[in-house]
């Protein structure tokens, strides 16, 4: 479905410029990283019903991308710790612009466009100082770097564009690594990650903590409400003997809240949350649970948790055409609406972690 | 009765993989965790000792008696989860990597100020974690910079409370890990662990972990990178440890794999064979504080040791993951 917003901003790209709107690529619904049978790492343009409208070779194995807002362009980042970003023309496969971490610097996977789409946010580790940055790239002269600044934490991993076009969410996730000590987790006992807003020049608005109890509940992703309510996922470094929540909700100005299933179902998840996205209509919310291969939908206004769903290693979510889309690493594309999802195989592609929205909000 | 026998067939498979998991939890944790943490409670026993007859930094005795007990802790440290884990005890016994030099810091504000809290057991526990363990010791009796710091006396002392101090961290940790045994070898609906499943899963992710701990960590941060190797960094390098440590580490996994793949011979003999040729690389590498890491050669022979154990991690994804219920797909494996 293609909304009316997106209809006319690629209109706008069209007459303005001759550079392609993601129409001219079979309008996808999202952008992937997937690994295909041929042992090709590729960034696929995918639809809501599992079709693929594109595939394009990466040099390596990617995590998430960032989609420009209007042109059909996008932003593939290296699984942490990458160095380098490719900034692709989804229409013709071509790299447009390879953005390299600055020295003392890498990627953590995730980015941003501003609402123009001029400029580009990555989260990226200062890994020396053992802090986190965000990157700063400017998107209309060639993805030359701006500067930086910082995310207000430590291992700031997903980052979003807040719905009034004029912040940022970031999920500090806590965690120091260095490069020298590949994903080695340097600093657990004293680890805090935070959710942090920032205006688009780096000014701290707000920061949310969870209690001490909870400082090993990495805060790693997040998605956003047209309205602005934020939904952040995490990922539980503390002992299985725990079963915290690793799903939250939070509105600027507002308390947090947690959601849970009951602790039977909780106990299931191994901690660990890999992707989290509202339902095309925001009523519900879900995380995706690879290592309990399971789906867990909960009502995002009664913070309710509703139904679980056993799917083999799911991980990619977003939101759909209604209720979710979700893909596995055995390659499912599934639809979910109600209890029963529809699934398209596509038994050659592993899907990777995260099924970006190329509508940058719904 | 024909109906409670087809019933009871049917379960019987169950029944049986659920023993069979009971038998690995009970074997692990009376054979591999418990005597690990009662002979680390020996062996600081006599560091504490030996510290308290003879504190000067060269005795021959106390520094036996420091090699004795650091060689215990390594061998039960994956064991992280836990009652090793209670109030970071876990930091208190080895604070490392200590990336930005806490340890030094720590150590001269300490006797800067002569603080009195080396009189008292309680005041030093409460001390900076950076100062205590066998990482602050191994600096106060190893490294030169603290040999004429400060007063002598008071530098006895200190040795001596942090001897004793890593001596109650350890006798803390042995007594709940025999009332935590209970609980890991009972699972259930009103144990933290629900089922056997859970708490076998607790127990490779200390395998896991380990390994990658010894390849990523104690091989990866002296190594740096290609064109600035790190050998500074290396783990307890003063005392020449850092070699020993990684061998140390692969023989406490290695004996973990054995029985945690005890229901699938075939996975235990590969595993044995990978830990075998690690092992083997690591004794062969005669380098013991990974010093060689500067040069080309040096180095080589180190990535090639750590490369071995990234294959024992690899084979313990694929192969001895799945039999204990995780699974290894390519999202549940990312950990991203």
């Amino acid at each position: 479905m293609t909304s009316r917003r997106r209809f006319l901003a690629g209109l706008a790209a069209a007459t303005l410029a001759p550079m392609p709107g993601w129409a001219a690529v079979g309008s996808p619904d999202f952008l992937s990283a997937a690994l295909f049978d041929d042992g090709t790492y590729r960034l696929v343009g995918l639809t809501s019903a599992g079709e693929v409208r594109f595939s394009i070779p990466l040099p390596g194995r990617g995590h998430a991308a960032a989609a420009h807002p209007h042109l059909a362009r996008a932003v593939a980042f290296a699984r942490r710790p990458g160095r380098f970003a490719l900034v692709i023309d989804c229409a013709t496969g071509d790299q447009l612009a390879r953005l390299d971490a600055p020295d003392g610097r890498h990627f953590y996977g995730h980015g941003a466009f501003s609402p123009d789409g001029r400029r580009l946010f990555t989260t990226e580790n200062d890994y020396e100082a053992g802090t986190g940055v965000i990157g700063v790239w400017d998107a209309a002269k060639g993805y030359a770097r701006l500067g930086e600044f910082s995310s207000a934490g430590v291992g700031p991993h997903d980052v979003v564009l807040m719905p009034d076009g004029k912040s940022l969410a970031i999920a500090n996730g806590g965690i120091e690594t260095h490069p020298d000590t590949g994903r080695t987790k340097l600093n657990l006992p004293t680890m805090r990650p935070n959710l942090t807003y920032v205006s688009l020049d780096g000014s701290v608005l707000e920061q949310v903590e969870l209690p001490v109890a909870l400082h090993k509940n990495s805060i790693r992703h997040l998605a956003v409400r047209a309205d602005g309510l934020l939904a952040f996922a995490m990922q539980w470094q503390g002992d299985l003997t725990h079963k915290p929540a690793l799903l939250g909700l939070h509105r600027r100005g507002d308390r947090y809240h947690l959601l849970s299933a009951p602790e039977d179902i909780q106990a299931t998840l191994a901690g660990y949350a890999g992707s989290v996205a509202f339902s095309a209509e925001g009523r519900q919310v879900a995380i995706t649970c690879p290592r309990g291969n399971a789906l867990h939908v909960f009502d995002a206004e009664a913070g309710r948790f509703d139904r679980a769903h056993s799917l083999t290693d799911v991980c990619g979510l977003g939101p759909g055409p209604s209720g979710f889309v979700f893909t596995t690493g055995h390659g499912d594309v599934g639809h979910l609406v109600g209890s029963n999802p529809a699934v398209s195989p596509h038994p050659r592609v592993h899907w990777d972690n995260h099924l970006v929205p190329i509508r940058p909000m719904i | 009765m024909r109906l409670i026998a087809v019933i009871l067939s049917a379960l019987m498979p169950l029944c049986a993989v659920a023993q069979s998991r009971d038998a690995i939890l009970t074997d692990v944790t009376q054979a591999h965790i418990l005597p690990r943490f009662d002979h680390l409670v020996e062996a600081t026993a006599a560091l504490d000792a030996a510290a308290r007859a003879d504190c000067a930094p060269g005795s021959a005795d106390l520094r036996a008696a420091y090699h004795a007990a650091f060689d215990a802790w390594i061998s039960a440290s994956h064991l992280r989860f836990g009652p090793t884990e209670v109030g970071d005890r876990a930091f208190a016994l080895a604070f490392w990597p200590d990336r930005k030099g806490f340890t030094p810091k720590a150590l001269s504000a300490m006797i800067a100020a002569e603080d009195p809290a080396i009189a008292d057991p309680d005041a030093f526990a409460e001390t900076s974690i950076a100062g205590r363990g066998f990482l602050a010791l191994e600096m106060m009796l190893y490294d030169p910079a603290f040999a004429d710091q400060g007063d002598a006396a008071y530098r006895c002392g200190l040795i001596r409370a942090i001897a004793a101090d890593i001596h109650r961290t350890a006798r803390a940790i042995d007594r709940d890990w025999h009332g935590y045994a209970r609980i890991l070898t009972q699972p259930g609906p009103d144990s933290p662990y629900r089922s056997a499943d859970e708490a076998l899963q607790e127990l490779y992710k200390a395998l896991t972990t380990g390994l990658e701990f010894t390849a990523d960590t104690r091989l990866g941060r002296p190594m740096g990178s290609f064109d600035r190797p790190r050998p500074n960094r290396a783990e307890a390098r003063r005392s020449l440890r850092s070699l020993r440590h990684v061998e140390l580490s692969l023989v406490a996994l290695r004996d973990l794999a054995t029985r945690l793949a005890a229901d699938h011979p075939q996975i235990a003999a590969s595993l044995d064979d990978a830990f075998a040729r690690s092992i083997a690389r690591a004794q062969a590498l005669d380098d013991p504080a990974l010093a060689g890491v500067a040069t080309p050669q040096g180095r080589l022979r180190v990535e090639a040791l750590q490369q071995s154990i990234n294959d024992i991690r690899s084979l313990a994804a694929a192969q001895l993951g799945p039999t204990l219920g995780i699974s290894a797909g390519f999202n549940s494996l990312d950990g991203d």
